[in-house]
């Protein structure tokens, strides 16, 4: 797989998203309730994306939104929830015990292996861990290899190649340069393991200004870039915005009612509307808020208590 | 200060399972032990290395403890962060001394699901969130200090687990030897009735809360219960422990691990007894 050509990949959110067929293996970027690629997952489920397997870290609302949507037939995540906050993600679950998706669960250290024995070309990485572990139950296709050295006994995992790699940077430039901020994540991985990331950012600026606050991402993984401002929303995007804990709080009440008040949700925040129409739908007021994190520790507390 | 409630005393219990200079890491969604690791490091523990949850911030010193593991609030002060693969590598490798893990259900080797309730192949009947990186890091670690705050339920220590998530001492797949697991596995477990050790690769009461009794641990125990010889009642919080707790979780977030009966235990201190530091 050729890297991305040079050019101009700038454009707008649908168009992006429609890179992206039914039955995709996607990689989510960020992780828990920091920098998650919403814009892109809400795109998805207008678009009304099928039968997606989806792979990642430890996640929250991206994927149960997308479960919620019933646009996710497998899930490989090592974790999806609201942590002890706002506690088990409601669609994701219920799906899981109805068995409606398959849920291989998976781990942070295997899912990195098997990233980067895509990035070294290799068809398997070995694992310390796993044994002991009912995980393996989950995946067949987890084989064991003997250390032609020492003899040891160790998991292999195979390698994992994403059809896409969706990633939402605070700011990047037409050419796909990307610049995040800690926690990455798998992002840097995920990144040369797939076959293109599809990538929204903040702000569109000069490769000049991208290049001085440093490139994360560089644009020859990049296949297309759109700008979504508030594009983590309800996540956080730092240094732009803290996340939106009352509407996780909201999304989470919906979900576990499931049903109307479910539908409902996804009417208003999502089918109902495009990007601009979201961010207008929360309000200017809300959204500066997110960003008064920076006023004072005071003001950052209050965005959680 | 004449008083100090059971949660404080909890993440006091679980901060002093840290000794000093150990390089110690905490998964998210763990309040109870993400405030343990600043408390010890203000206090007993300050050579220590903190490795802060999902921000792999090293030695941060975040203004308060918000609920969600990856704020950037919680790598304030942090000279650096690890990137995810350099964490993780480093715990593989065997440079990360203590990690905290917790479980829906914990059995007494001290092996930990928190992946679902009920069997497997069928669809679980409860799907929790999900173990993070615990199944490979809970081999390589050199400690884990276990830790549960819903005992009493009766329903998370158990005989068995539904599901093995993390790797304890023992299970049916084998011991630490067998499976050539260079951490030691769970070296302390503390729960909202009384701390355990783990001698011989298997759970033991060795300390009681004052208001609870061994038959009421018993009761709420689905493993065989061993008690110490010389159990002991939990050594009291010091005031530096405490004001340090109340310093760096300012929102409380603690709390919201525990049963809200739990949260009216209400303890008083006396000052000239029990100072750890």
């Amino acid at each position: 797989m050729p890297l991305h050509p040079p050019g101009d990949k700038l454009v707008d959110l649908p168009t992006a998203v429609a890179r992206i067929s039914d039955g995709a293996l996607l990689a989510l970027g960020g992780g828990l309730s920091a920098r998650l690629p919403m814009a892109l997952v809400r795109e998805l489920v207008r678009q009304g994306r099928r039968d997606l397997h989806l792979i990642g870290s430890a996640h929250s609302i991206d994927v149960d939104l997308l479960v919620a949507a019933s646009a996710v037939r497998r899930c490989e995540e090592s974790y999806v929830g609201f942590e002890q906050d706002l506690g088990l993600a409601p669609a994701y679950r219920r799906a899981a015990e109805a068995g409606t998706i398959e849920v291989a669960e998976s781990c942070c250290v295997t899912v990195l292996a098997q990233l980067r024995a895509t990035e070294m070309g290799l068809p398997f990485l070995p694992v310390r861990g796993v044994k002991g572990s009912d995980l393996r139950r989950l995946h067949p296709e987890y084989a064991e290899v003997t250390c032609p050295f020492t003899g040891e006994v160790l998991v292999a995992v195979p390698a994992v190649r994403p059809d896409a790699a969706l990633i939402h940077a605070p700011i990047g430039d037409r050419y796909g340069n990307l610049h995040l901020d800690q926690p990455y994540v798998l992002d840097e991985r995920f990144a040369p393991a797939s076959r293109q990331v599809i990538a929204t950012v903040e702000r569109v600026v000069s490769t000049g200004e991208v290049t001085g606050a440093g490139v994360t991402i560089p644009a020859h993984y990049v296949a297309a870039v759109a700008e979504a401002p508030f594009g983590a929303h309800p996540t956080s995007c730092y240094p732009d915005y803290a996340y939106d804990r009352p509407h996780l709080a909201e999304y989470v009440e919906a979900a576990q009612a499931g049903g109307e008040e479910l539908a409902s949700y996804l009417k208003t925040y999502v089918y109902g509307v495009d990007e601009p129409g979201y961010r207008e739908l929360l309000g200017p007021d809300r959204l500066a808020a997110l960003h008064s994190w920076s006023r004072s520790t005071e003001d950052w507390k209050g965005l959680f208590g | 200060m004449t008083q100090f409630s059971l949660d404080e005393w909890f993440v006091v219990l679980l901060a002093r399972t840290i000794r000093p200079a150990e390089t110690v890491f905490h998964g998210f969604g763990s309040p109870c032990a993400q405030v343990a690791m600043h408390v010890a490091r203000r206090t007993h523990a300050r050579d220590m290395t903190l490795i802060e949850g999902a921000m792999y911030a090293v030695n941060p010193d975040p203004p308060f403890i918000p609920p969600t593991s990856n704020d950037a609030s919680l790598k304030r002060g942090a000279p650096y962060s690890m990137r995810f693969e350099e964490f993780f590598d480093a715990a593989i490798r065997g440079d990360v001394d203590r990690m905290f893990l917790s479980g829906g259900q914990i059995d007494g080797h001290g092996n930990t699901n928190v992946t679902g309730m009920g069997p497997s192949d069928t669809g679980f009947k409860v799907k929790l969130g999900g173990g993070g990186g615990g199944c490979n890091l809970a081999a390589t670690i050199r400690h884990l200090s276990l830790w549960s705050s819903r005992h009493r339920s009766g329903r998370a220590l158990v005989e068995a687990c539904d599901f093995i998530t993390d790797m304890g001492h023992r299970n049916p797949a084998g011991d630490r030897v067998d499976l050539g697991y260079t951490g030691g596995g769970p070296q302390w477990m503390v729960t909202e009735l009384g701390v355990f050790s783990f001698p011989g690769g298997q759970a033991r009461l060795d300390f009681r809360f004052p208001d609870v009794s061994v038959e009421e641990i018993r009761a709420v125990t689905g493993f065989e219960l061993r008690v110490a010889g010389d159990l002991r009642t939990v050594v009291p919080p010091s005031s530096a422990e405490l004001s340090a707790l109340r310093a760096v979780d300012s929102l409380g977030i603690r709390r919201g691990e525990f049963a809200a009966a739990e949260l009216d235990r209400v303890f008083d201190h006396d000052p000239a007894m029990g100072c750890a530091c």
